[in-house]
C-alpha cells in the first residue's frame, strides 16, 4: 500500500507537534512554578530598610515593630511612631532616615509593598499559629539574612496543608505539636 | 363564622389557604425544586438595556482589566500602616462601643462592633437595665442606612449643591428676618425623648423669640398615655411586669410585634414559656381582627373587630363587677349605670363569638385577680384605654404595674388643634419659616391637615434629613445630618434610666449633627459652629441630669457603659380617677366594612422603607416582602370575589386608594388590614415602587380611632399585582403522605396539662432501628449543636435580620423573591392548624440542621461541601461549580444559590459602591454568582473563639460561641453550644422530653434540636 502525505502527517508529524507541545507545557509549568508561587519577589520598598541590620545585627525581636501578632489575625506592618522611638535620636542624617521622618511629621502613612500574601478566601490567623509556638521564620524564612525581604516560600493551598500534615518535620524546634486542621472551615468561610 | 368549607378540610396542618383547599397548584409546586421559572427565565430580550452606572462600569472595568495586563502580574499592592496607631485599635480585632437609638417613642441600648474604625454590626447592650442585651430587627439593619448610598452628602439650597457656611448664613438672616417681623417659626420634630434636645430647643427660643415646637408620631401609643393621664394624672405610666402574669389578655395588642418596647415585652413574656424553668406557663388571650404576631402565639384568640373591643370591654366589665361582683367597692353608682348597659352574652351571641373560649377568660381573669393583665393596642382610641385601666384596676392587676422603669410622660406630642392651627397660619402666610427636624410631615400629615399645600405657602423651608424624602423635596434649604452611629445624643423614656448616645465614626460626608445646626443658628452666626459643638453641650446638659461626685468618672462610666441608672424617688401607686370613666364616649359597633391601619412591623414610619434588608424580611405573618396589602378574611374574600393578588379600591370619604389583596386566615370578616409608612413617593432605589401609600386614610374624625375608620365603599377592580410572598417558598412536605407535617415530625405540638400528666407524651410512639447508609463517624471532643425552644420562639424574625448582617447576606429585590431566590439563611416556617377562620399558628426558625450523615454532602460532585471534625456541614464557596445537586437533596431545603452576583443584579447594581462596601462583615467571604451558601453557624464566631482560647492557652468550651441568631433573640429561644458536652445546656436541651427533630425518620440526624411547643389550654388537644 502506498505511503500517502496523510499518513506520514498522522504518523509521525502529529504526535511529535503533541509531544513538542505537552514537553513545553510541563517544563514550563515545573520551572516556572516557584515563580507563580511568588518565591523570590522582592519589590522595592519606599524606604530601604534593612532588616538584616536591626532583626539579625542588632536583634530586635519581630514582635517589637510587628505589634498584635499574638492578639489577631494580622502582623501589623508598623506604625511610623514605632520607627520613631529610636530614630527621633538615631541617624537622624541619614537620607532614609529623614525620608521616613519626612513622612512622620507630615502624618502621612508609608505605602510599603506588600510581599506575602494569602488569597482573599483563605482567613489566616497569625495569633493562632505565633501563640502556639510557631517562629516567623518557619514561614517568612531567615529575615535577619535579608537586606531586603523577599518571599522564600510559598503561599498556597499546598504549602499550608503539608505543615498542617506533618508538623513535626516542618516544626522540629517544637517539643509538642498537634496537627493543624485540615477542614475546610478551618481556612475558608 | 362561615365554615361552609370544613368538608374539604382533609389535613391537620397547613401553609396556606391553596394547600387547604388541596389546589393542584401546589402539588405541581411542590413537586418542582425550584419555582416556576427560576432556571429558565434568561431572556436577552428582556433584560434591561445598558444604563449610564452600569455602561460606566463595563468601561471602567475594562480599563481595570487592560491596565492589570499590563501590569506586574507579582504586585500585590500596598499596606498602609498608621501613621500613628489609636490607642486600643489593633487592624482584624473589633471594638466595641456602647451607646442607645432612639425608635418610636423607646429608646434601645445597644452595642456597635467596629472594624478598623466602622461599623459593622449593631447588637443588643447585655448591661442595659430594659431590653438587656436584645434590639429588634430595625435597629439591626439600620446599620445599612449609615452606608445608604443615596444619603444627602452636601447642603442643597433650591436643589443646588451648597455648603454649610453661606447655607448656615443664608438661614440665619432669614430667621432673624421671621423673628424679627414677629412672624412664628415653626419646629417640626417627632416625639423628643432626650432631654438635651429640649435644650438645644429651649436655647432656640431664647434667641427667636417667635419659635414653636410641634411634635408628631405617624402612630404610637399616644391614646394610652392620654388615658394614664385622665385616670392617673400622673408623669409616670407603670410597664408591665409580664413575667409576673399568669394570665394576658391582649385586646388589639400586639405588644409582642409592633407596639413599642417589643423586645422586653418579648423577653418577659418567654420567661413564663421555658420549659427548663418548668411548666408554670402563662396563659395568652388575644382578642383581635386582623391575624397579629401576638395572635399567633395566643393560647386563645377571639376574632373581634377593633369597633367592638370598646362594647368587649365594657361587657367584660359588667361580667366581672356585675354579675360576679368583684371589686364592687371601687366603682361608683354613674360607672355601674354605664357598664350594666353591657351584656357579654349578648356581645357573644352577637359577635358569634365561642362562648366557650370567653367563659374561659372570664373565670381565669377572675381566678389570677392580681397576677393578671389586660393590654389595649395602640390604634384603639383613649375612651376604651380609660376602660381597660379600670378593668385592671378592678381585678387588681395594678399589682403587677412596675412604676420603676415606667415610661415617662413628660414629652407630649402636639394636640390635634396645635396641629391644625399650624397648618391654618401656614396657609394665611403668619409663618416666617418651618425647620422639619429629621421629620416627613408632607408624608405623614397631608391628608390630615393638608399639610403639603400648607408649606407651600411658607417663604423659608428647612428640612434636616439623613436622605431626600417627600418633605425635603418640597423644601428650599435641605440640610443632610449625622446617621445615629455618627451621632451623640441622650435618651430618658424610662423612669431611672439615663441612656447616652456617642458616635463610632466619623461622619462619611459632608453632614452635621441635626442638634449642632439648630445650636449655629441659636448663636446667630455660622462660625460658631465646631464638630465638638453637641458633644461639649451634651457634656454641660450631663451635668443636669446626673448626679456625680467627679465629672470625668462619671461622664466616661456612662459613655463606657452606655447608660446610667439613677435613684430617682418614684410613687410607687397611682389613685384611679373614677371621674375619668364616666366622662367615656361609647363606641357602637356595625357590620359595615371597616379599615385599620397598622404600623409596619420593619419599616417604622417609613424612615427605614428604603432599608433593602428590612424591605426583604418576609412579614412574620403573611410571610409578603417588599409591600403592604390589603388583608381579608377568607369569607370577605369570597363576598368581594377577590384572591390573592387581585387589587381592590377602598374608598374613604372622598379618597380612595388601590390595594393588592392577601386573604389571610384569621382576619376578622369584613375588616381590612393595611400596614403604614409605605408607598412614600421620593425615596432612594430600593424603596421605590414598594407598597402604597394609606396615611391618606388617617384622620381625626374617624370612626374609632385615627387609624381605624369606617370604609365608604370597597371593590374589586380590574387589575392584578403580583405579591411576592415567601410562603411557598421551600416547603419541606411531600405531598403523598396526608398529615404529614405531623406524622414526620416538622410540627410537633402539644398542651401543658398533656405535658404535666405524661412528660414524654411526644415519644410516645414505637422507635423505629433506623438504617443507614453511610458508616456511623465517631466525634472526638467538640461537637457543635442548636437546639431552638418553639415555646419561646414568638417569630419576631429578629434572628433573620441578625444573620443578614452578620453574614453578609445581599438583597435580592422583590423579583428575584417573587421567584424564591430570596438568600435568607434562616427562615420563619409558619404553619396553621384548624380552620381558615380560626387558624392556630405554629412558627418554626429553619436552618442548616448540619446533619451528620447530610445528604447534601454525598451528592456534591467536587467535595465543596463536607464535614468537619467538629460537626459542620462546611461549604467552601471558592470549590464549589453551582451544580445545585445539594439544594437538591437537602431535605430542610435550606441551600441557596446565587442566581446573580446579588449585589450587581439588585437595583441596577444599587448595593455595589465604595461606601456600601462598608458594612461587609471582613470575616465572612462576600459570595458571587454561582455558588451555592447556606448557614455556617456562625464560623467565623465559633474560629474567633477558638483563637481566642488558644491565646489563653484554654479548651473551647461550647458556651464561648454565640452565633448571631443566637446574640438576636429576644426570648432566648436559641441555644446554641458542644453536645459532647453532656453537662451544657445544648445538651440538656437534646436529652428534653420535648425534644425532637425535624424530619427524624431520613436518618440524617440533624444537629438542630427543637423543643415542641406547648400551648397553654384547659383541654388536651391541642
Amino acid at each position: 500500500m502506498k505511503k500517502t502525505v496523510l499518513d506520514y502527517a498522522l504518523k509521525i508529524r502529529l504526535p511529535l507537534i503533541l509531544f513538542t507541545v505537552v514537553l513545553a507545557f510541563v517544563i514550563t509549568f515545573y520551572v516556572s512554578r516557584a515563580e507563580r508561587d511568588g518565591i523570590g519577589y522582592q519589590p522595592q520598598q519606599p524606604i530601604k530598610y534593612s532588616h538584616k541590620l536591626h532583626a539579625g545585627t542588632m536583634s530586635i525581636d519581630c514582635q517589637y515593630c510587628h505589634t498584635g501578632v499574638t492578639k489577631g489575625r494580622h502582623a501589623l506592618v508598623p506604625s511610623a511612631n514605632i520607627c520613631m522611638n529610636c530614630h527621633t535620636v538615631a541617624r537622624k542624617d541619614k537620607p532614609e532616615i529623614i525620608k521616613l521622618t519626612r513622612y512622620y511629621e507630615n502624618g502621612e502613612p508609608i505605602p510599603w509593598k506588600r510581599i506575602h500574601k494569602v488569597p482573599d478566601y483563605a482567613y489566616f490567623n497569625h495569633s493562632v499559629h505565633v501563640n502556639k509556638g510557631i517562629q516567623c521564620e518557619s514561614c517568612h524564612g531567615n529575615i535577619r539574612e535579608m537586606e531586603e525581604v523577599s518571599q522564600v516560600r510559598g503561599f498556597t493551598m499546598t504549602a499550608c496543608l503539608e505543615c498542617h500534615r506533618d508538623p513535626e518535620k516542618h516544626l522540629p524546634y517544637l517539643e509538642k505539636v498537634n496537627k493543624g486542621p485540615e477542614n475546610c472551615a478551618a481556612c475558608h468561610r | 363564622m362561615s365554615n361552609s368549607n370544613s368538608d374539604k378540610k382533609n389535613s391537620n396542618i397547613w401553609k396556606s389557604l391553596k394547600e387547604y383547599y388541596n389546589d393542584p397548584e401546589i402539588f405541581k409546586a411542590k413537586a418542582n425544586e425550584f419555582n416556576e421559572g427560576v432556571t429558565d427565565d434568561f431572556d436577552p430580550s428582556e433584560l434591561k438595556g445598558l444604563s449610564r452606572r452600569r455602561f460606566l462600569a463595563v468601561l471602567t472595568a475594562s480599563a481595570a482589566v487592560t491596565a492589570t495586563a499590563c501590569s506586574d502580574y507579582r504586585e500585590k499592592g500596598e499596606i498602609i500602616p498608621y501613621n500613628k496607631r489609636p490607642e486600643g485599635l489593633l487592624p482584624g480585632r473589633p471594638n466595641y462601643y456602647a451607646s442607645s437609638m432612639q425608635l418610636g417613642s423607646d429608646s434601645y441600648g445597644i452595642l456597635i462592633k467596629t472594624r478598623e474604625g466602622r461599623p459593622i454590626k449593631i447588637e443588643g447592650n447585655p448591661d442595659h437595665p430594659i431590653n438587656k442585651g436584645k434590639i429588634n430587627d430595625v435597629i439591626h439593619a439600620s446599620i445599612l442606612n449609615l452606608y445608604d448610598p443615596e444619603r444627602l452628602s452636601n447642603p442643597l439650597i433650591n436643589k443646588r449643591k451648597s455648603d454649610w457656611i453661606s447655607t448656615d448664613e443664608e438661614i440665619i438672616s432669614k430667621l432673624k428676618t421671621a423673628s424679627d417681623a414677629g412672624k412664628e417659626i415653626a419646629v417640626v420634630t417627632n416625639r423628643v425623648i432626650s432631654p438635651t434636645v429640649k435644650k438645644v430647643f429651649d436655647n432656640f427660643k431664647r434667641t427667636y423669640s417667635s419659635a414653636k415646637f410641634y411634635s408628631y408620631e405617624l402612630f404610637g401609643n399616644e391614646n394610652k398615655r392620654a388615658a394614664w393621664k385622665k385616670s392617673y394624672n400622673t408623669l409616670i405610666m407603670p410597664s408591665v411586669k409580664l413575667d409576673k402574669a399568669n394570665i394576658i389578655l391582649s385586646l388589639d395588642s400586639d405588644f409582642l410585634g409592633r407596639e413599642g418596647n417589643t423586645v422586653e415585652n418579648t423577653r418577659l413574656f418567654t420567661d413564663r414559656r421555658d420549659v427548663m424553668k418548668g411548666n408554670d406557663f402563662n396563659r395568652l388571650y388575644v382578642a383581635e381582627g386582623a391575624l397579629s404576631l401576638t395572635g399567633s402565639n395566643a393560647d386563645y384568640r377571639l376574632r373581634i373587630r377593633p369597633d367592638a373591643q370598646f362594647e368587649f370591654v365594657m361587657s367584660l366589665l359588667n361580667e366581672i363587677v356585675i354579675t360576679k361582683g368583684i371589686g364592687n367597692s371601687k366603682i361608683n353608682n354613674e360607672s355601674k349605670t354605664l357598664i350594666s348597659k353591657y351584656s357579654l352574652n349578648d356581645f357573644v351571641k352577637n359577635k358569634g363569638l365561642d362562648s366557650l373560649k370567653v367563659n374561659y377568660l372570664v373565670n381565669d381573669l377572675i381566678q389570677h385577680q392580681g397576677k393578671a393583665i389586660v393590654i389595649a393596642g395602640d390604634t384603639l382610641p383613649v375612651d376604651l384605654h380609660i376602660a381597660v385601666n379600670l378593668l385592671n384596676e378592678i381585678l387588681s392587676n395594678t399589682e403587677i404595674y412596675d412604676f420603676e422603669k415606667g415610661y415617662n410622660l413628660n414629652s407630649d406630642l402636639s394636640t390635634e388643634e396645635d396641629l391644625n392651627q399650624l397648618t391654618e397660619n401656614m396657609t394665611a402666610g403668619k409663618i416666617g419659616a418651618v425647620i422639619h427636624f429629621d421629620t416627613d410631615p408632607v408624608y405623614h400629615l397631608s391628608s390630615l391637615y393638608n399639610y403639603a399645600s400648607a408649606l407651600e405657602k411658607v417663604e423659608t423651608k428647612i428640612t434636616l434629613t439623613e436622605s431626600e424624602n417627600d418633605t425635603s423635596a418640597a423644601c428650599n434649604y435641605v440640610l443632610p445630618i449625622n446617621h445615629v452611629l455618627e451621632s451623640w445624643g441622650d435618651y430618658k423614656d424610662r423612669a431611672g434610666v439615663y441612656c447616652l448616645q456617642q458616635p463610632v465614626i466619623a461622619p462619611l460626608f459632608d453632614t452635621r449633627q441635626a442638634e449642632a445646626v439648630i445650636l449655629t443658628w441659636s448663636f446667630g452666626s455660622s462660625k460658631s459652629y465646631s464638630e465638638e459643638m453637641y458633644h461639649k453641650f451634651l457634656m454641660e446638659s450631663f451635668k443636669d441630669e446626673v448626679s456625680y461626685t467627679d465629672f470625668n468618672d462619671a461622664w466616661y462610666s456612662a459613655l463606657h457603659d452606655g447608660f446610667v441608672v439613677q435613684n430617682v424617688s418614684i410613687e410607687k401607686s397611682a389613685v384611679f380617677n373614677l371621674s375619668s370613666i364616666e366622662g367615656i364616649i361609647e363606641i357602637k359597633s356595625n357590620d359595615s366594612y371597616l379599615l385599620h391601619l397598622q404600623p409596619s412591623y420593619f419599616i417604622g414610619d417609613g424612615k427605614y422603607a428604603n432599608n433593602g434588608w428590612l424591605q426583604e424580611i418576609p412579614h412574620p405573618v403573611s410571610k409578603v416582602a417588599w409591600d403592604n396589602y390589603a388583608a381579608v378574611s377568607p369569607s370577605t374574600a369570597k363576598e368581594l370575589n377577590v384572591k390573592n393578588d387581585d387589587v381592590i379600591e377602598i374608598t374613604v370619604d372622598n379618597k380612595s386608594v388601590k390595594l393588592p389583596v392577601i386573604v389571610q386566615p384569621g382576619t376578622a370578616d369584613k375588616l381590612i388590614a393595611v400596614e403604614l409608612g409605605y408607598g412614600r413617593n421620593i425615596i432612594g432605589d430600593a424603596g421605590k415602587g414598594a407598597g402604597v401609600n394609606v396615611c391618606v386614610f388617617i384622620s381625626n374624625n374617624n370612626f374609632v380611632s385615627q387609624w381605624i375608620t369606617g370604609i365608604t365603599s370597597v371593590a374589586k377592580i380590574d387589575e392584578v399585582y403580583k405579591l411576592a410572598s415567601t410562603q411557598e417558598h421551600h416547603a419541606l412536605d411531600d405531598m403523598s403522605v396526608k398529615d404529614f407535617h405531623r406524622i414526620r415530625n416538622i410540627i410537633q405540638e402539644g398542651t401543658v396539662g398533656e405535658y404535666i400528666k405524661h412528660p414524654g407524651f411526644l415519644h410516645d410512639h414505637a422507635k423505629h432501628e433506623l438504617f443507614s447508609i453511610s458508616k456511623e463517624v465517631k466525634y472526638n471532643g467538640l461537637k457543635w449543636a442548636m437546639a431552638i425552644d418553639l415555646n419561646k420562639c414568638i417569630g419576631c424574625t429578629a434572628c433573620i435580620t441578625s444573620c443578614n448582617v452578620e453574614n453578609n447576606i445581599p438583597v435580592v429585590g422583590k423579583d428575584q423573591v417573587a421567584r424564591g431566590r430570596e438568600m435568607q439563611w434562616i427562615r420563619i416556617d409558619r404553619y396553621y392548624s384548624g380552620t381558615p377562620d380560626e387558624p392556630v399558628v405554629s412558627n418554626q426558625p429553619m436552618l442548616c440542621q448540619h446533619c451528620d450523615n447530610a445528604p447534601c454532602e454525598n451528592v456534591c460532585p467536587v467535595n465543596a461541601t463536607n464535614h468537619s471534625p467538629d460537626g459542620l456541614n462546611q461549604m467552601a464557596y471558592n470549590r464549589c461549580v453551582g451544580t445545585r445537586y445539594c439544594a437538591n437533596n437537602c431535605p430542610y431545603k435550606v441551600r441557596r444559590f446565587n442566581f446573580y452576583n446579588f449585589r450587581d443584579n439588585f437595583a441596577d447594581a444599587y448595593y455595589q459602591n465604595n461606601v456600601t462596601d462598608l458594612v461587609h462583615n471582613p470575616e465572612v467571604t462576600v459570595r458571587s454568582r454561582g455558588v451555592m451558601e447556606k448557614c455556617t453557624f456562625c464560623v467565623q464566631r465559633i474560629m474567633e473563639a477558638r483563637s481566642e482560647a488558644i491565646k489563653e492557652n484554654k479548651q473551647l468550651k461550647g458556651d464561648d460561641v454565640q452565633t448571631a441568631c443566637q446574640v438576636a433573640c429576644p426570648s432566648n429561644a436559641i441555644v446554641f453550644g458542644d453536645s459532647s458536652d453532656k453537662e451544657s445546656e445544648v445538651s440538656k436541651y437534646r436529652d428534653h422530653d420535648l425534644a425532637y427533630h425535624v424530619l427524624e425518620e431520613l436518618n440524617v440526624r440533624p444537629n438542630v434540636t427543637y423543643i415542641a411547643k406547648l400551648r397553654n389550654t384547659h383541654s388536651e388537644e391541642v
